[in-house]
């Protein structure tokens, strides 16, 4: 094998989503040399198809193989499989995987729903003797997603809800109006004691440093050249390059962390350079891993210091375990009061502009539900853009099928869950003992069973949304299936977090509550792996806030002279 | 009649940014093979298509469709009149053949993706079955037949709840012709304009102006209909 050495950098970040492109920002900021590493290939937000029309796209632009989410996503070399990068699910279970294998990561196509976690969001355990506290507290990170949300720019109101915490004033942009339907629901939810407010989701409604404000046009999974729906690309990894500080390297497959001949310290990573199949080091005197969820516990598992089997920075043994996602499930209703009902532009800013936090606090804690933790529901429908695979409910031919098309146009729209998964033990990923990717690399196996807490959830649910429609006057139009056939599945909402949880001792966790390795002392992880829990709310603002957070403490650090 | 190597369908279907790879080569060497597959049993699986898609990483602003295109001249025929069958030319609103769905639907059967592969392998024997049945009511071919003719045989098949013993498949085959030419024709411009979707277009500046005041009158009486209010969005200090 040979082995060729990159200039040694103050430090080497793995990825460039969320989690280390918000690494490489502060650190270069504060005056540090950074190496990112990046899988995927460059990525110029100028390409975005932002205007093009679906009609112009093989298909009609309809999700294949090659393009799940359709063609003009913005996910390049990825998907839920890529050739030759494979994963497994050990048998009996099944768990899916969304990788993009681009600079910017799964930043470039996120939905940018960015809920703040709240007080009991972080002490999960204490509030109902479920999973495991954070070492963190709501109150440490308030100011951080302060700061977080300041520079990341986020729409959204402060109202006094419970567990859902306002940002300080100043910090968010005014949400965009409620649509038609997002009304219509809220009348519903008035008359049930359901809130329906403004969501917040990172999207600039004015324009910001080099970013422009959102032009109420182009769906955000695109990804957004104009910079208003927020992704690395446009923002953190631009704003690096400026200081002069970022050193920038993609198509590079980071396989294993380096340690310094002592055994103790990491001294950079090894990495496969896709171009040329070279194996590389890169050197640094802090390594920073934000892959992903699966791929920084893969670099783990994989790196066997002295041999030792477990993996690196694995002396508690959770390296892999407690992987969690988002509950999801969803269900459709026709509305015939909003037949024929006056056509105007509904794109807004594609995403929410309300939804539903969870209001059903009081009677969990009181023990008179069948289910632990909350979920929120996102709506969505109405005057989109018709899609090749809308037109499945239609009868006839004809003036009469014309007819039946103006009629039920914006009539029907959606209710999704989106809820709080508790840890278990069933639930975890390792190093499949046999099968090795394109590169030689150990693939990722993956063990799943979704437990009773989020099937009733998932039961309650239906509940509100039968509740809701009924009151509407609506009728559900899909099929209410059993919470075992009706909810996600494993991966699938794309929310995997918790492989290198952080924790209070190193007996039962991977990192510390800056996503410092236990084991050692200069490595960091600032993915969604350290996540301890995984509330309903949409992990990436609570991946940028930690990241932030724990950059500008590795930063002290550095100044001190202790790494 | 429709031929897949004229130019002017492929005019009229797209603005010339969608191209086509060597459609005229694959529509003469698959011939014989849809005539094979297809016009003799009805319902016999056309011989599946291999090949490369776009893969996953393709020109996301000048897509090219790389897969050959499949359609013989006889199944374009039947499937631009069955399209225009579905939705005929209605005052304003154009056709179906005239905004090109036949091609498109052409471009979605010769995708070599396994949804695409299961549709065609309902839709091209269906096609031929069309032309059978035309041929036993007195007609040579489904395009050739007269518009009454043709509503005679979507008549047993078009509406769910009287489909004619015996034409269940079939039926199948109209209601999956039925969806893709819904959505192809309402992906289009002009099916846009027919519905009154005007949106992926920017809002000139400033805010989202939200419900016009007729869509708001609307829905507050919609509302107040159903003994609701339509209380104002709580708006909390940002």
């Amino acid at each position: 094998m040979v082995l060729t050495v990159d200039d040694p950098h103050d430090v080497v970040v793995v990825g460039s989503g969320a989690g280390g492109a918000m690494a490489a920002y502060v650190l270069t900021k504060a005056g540090a040399s950074v190496l990112m590493l990046e899988a995927g290939r460059d990525y110029n937000p100028e390409d975005a198809p932002m205007l093009n029309l679906s009609h112009d796209a093989p298909l009609r632009g309809a999700g294949t193989p090659d393009k799940e989410f359709g063609y003009y996503d913005c996910t390049v070399d990825g998907g839920w499989n890529i050739p030759g990068e494979p994963y497994t699910s050990a048998e009996g279970s099944k768990f899916i995987w969304w990788r993009n294998r681009l600079l910017g990561g799964r930043t470039n196509h996120w939905a940018r729903n960015s809920f703040r976690m709240g007080p009991y969001d972080f002490k999960p355990f204490t509030r109902d003797g479920h999973g495991v506290d954070w070492p963190v507290s709501y109150e440490e990170m308030a100011p951080w997603y302060d700061k977080t949300e300041k520079l990341v720019g986020v729409y959204g109101n402060n109202l006094d809800l419970e567990n859902h915490p306002k940002a300080s004033p100043g910090v968010l942009h005014t949400p965009p109006k409620f649509r038609v339907p997002e009304l219509y629901v809220k009348a519903g939810g008035d008359a049930l004691g359901i809130p329906v407010v403004p969501a917040r989701r990172a999207v600039l409604m004015k324009d910001m440093d080099t970013r422009k404000a959102c032009y109420f046009a182009s769906p955000c999974g695109r990804g957004c050249g104009i910079g208003a729906a927020f992704q690395t690309t446009t923002s953190l990894i631009p704003w690096a390059k400026a200081t002069g500080k970022l050193t920038l390297q993609t198509g590079a497959m980071v396989y294993e962390v380096m340690m310094a001949a002592d055994g103790k310290k990491a001294s950079g990573v090894r990495y496969i350079d896709k171009a040329t199949g070279a194996h590389k080091e890169a050197k640094g005197r802090v390594v920073i891993l934000a892959a992903s969820t699966g791929e920084t516990a893969r670099m783990l598992l994989n790196t066997k210091p002295n041999g030792r089997s477990e993996g690196l920075s694995n002396s508690s043994g959770q390296v892999g375990r407690n992987l969690m996602d988002t509950v999801g499930s969803s269900l459709s209703a026709y509305f015939p009061d909003l037949e024929g009902r006056p056509v105007y532009n509904e794109d807004g800013a594609q995403g929410l502009h309300a939804y539903i936090p969870f209001w059903d606090y009081k009677n969990v804690q009181a023990g008179k539900t069948t289910f632990t933790r909350g979920y929120h529901m996102e709506i969505g429908g109405g005057f989109g853009e018709p899609g090749i695979g809308g037109f499945g409910g239609y009868d006839g031919y004809g003036s009469d099928l014309r007819s039946q098309v103006k009629k039920k146009y914006g009539a029907r729209f959606g209710f999704t869950q989106r809820g709080e998964m508790i840890p278990n033990a069933n639930c975890y990923m390792e190093i499949d003992p046999e099968k090795k990717d394109k590169f030689g690399i150990p693939v990722a196996r993956f063990h799943w069973a979704w437990s009773e807490h989020e099937l009733n959830q998932v039961t309650h649910f239906q509940n509100a949304v039968k509740a809701l429609v009924d009151k509407l006057g609506g009728t559900i139009t899909s099929t209410i299936e059993k919470p075992v056939d009706a909810i996600s599945t494993g991966g699938e909402i794309i929310h995997e977090v918790g492989t290198c949880r952080m924790g209070a001792t190193a007996k039962d966790s991977v990192v510390n509550s800056h996503g410092k390795s236990w084991d050692v002392d200069n490595l960091y992880l600032t993915d969604g792996s350290v996540f301890a829990s995984k509330a309903h709310k949409n992990p990436t603002i609570t991946i940028l806030t930690l990241s932030m957070r724990n950059s500008e403490h590795i930063a002290e650090r550095m100044r001190k002279h202790e790494i | 009649m429709t031929d897949s190597n004229t130019p002017v369908l492929i005019q009229l279907d797209r603005r010339m940014t969608l191209r086509w790879i060597a459609a005229s080569i694959a529509a003469g060497q698959l011939a014989a093979c849809g005539e094979k597959f297809g016009a003799k049993d009805d319902w016999l699986a056309p011989a599946p298509l291999t090949g490369n898609g776009y893969g996953k990483d393709p020109n996301l602003q000048e897509p090219v469709v790389p897969w050959p295109l499949t359609m013989t001249k006889a199944e374009l025929a039947a499937t631009a009149a069955l399209a225009d069958l579905i939705l005929p030319a209605d005052g304003d609103a154009p056709s179906a053949s005239k905004v090109g769905v036949p091609a498109f639907i052409n471009e979605w059967v010769s995708a070599p993706y396994p949804d695409q592969q299961e549709q065609r392998a309902l839709i091209i024997p269906g096609l031929a079955w069309l032309d059978k049945e035309a041929a036993k009511r007195g007609g040579q071919t489904f395009a050739q037949l007269k518009l009454d003719d043709q509503k005679k045989i979507a008549d047993d098949i078009a509406f769910k709840d009287k489909v004619k013993p015996g034409y269940e498949q079939p039926a199948k085959f109209f209601a999956r012709m039925r969806a893709l030419t819904m959505g192809a024709y309402y992906t289009t411009p002009e099916g846009w304009k027919v519905i009154g979707y005007p949106g992926n277009t920017p809002v000139a500046s400033g805010p989202y102006p939200g419900p016009t005041p007729e869509a708001l009158a609307h829905i507050k009486n919609v509302i107040e209909g159903k003994g609701l209010k339509m209380n104002p969005v709580e708006n909390g200090p940002l």
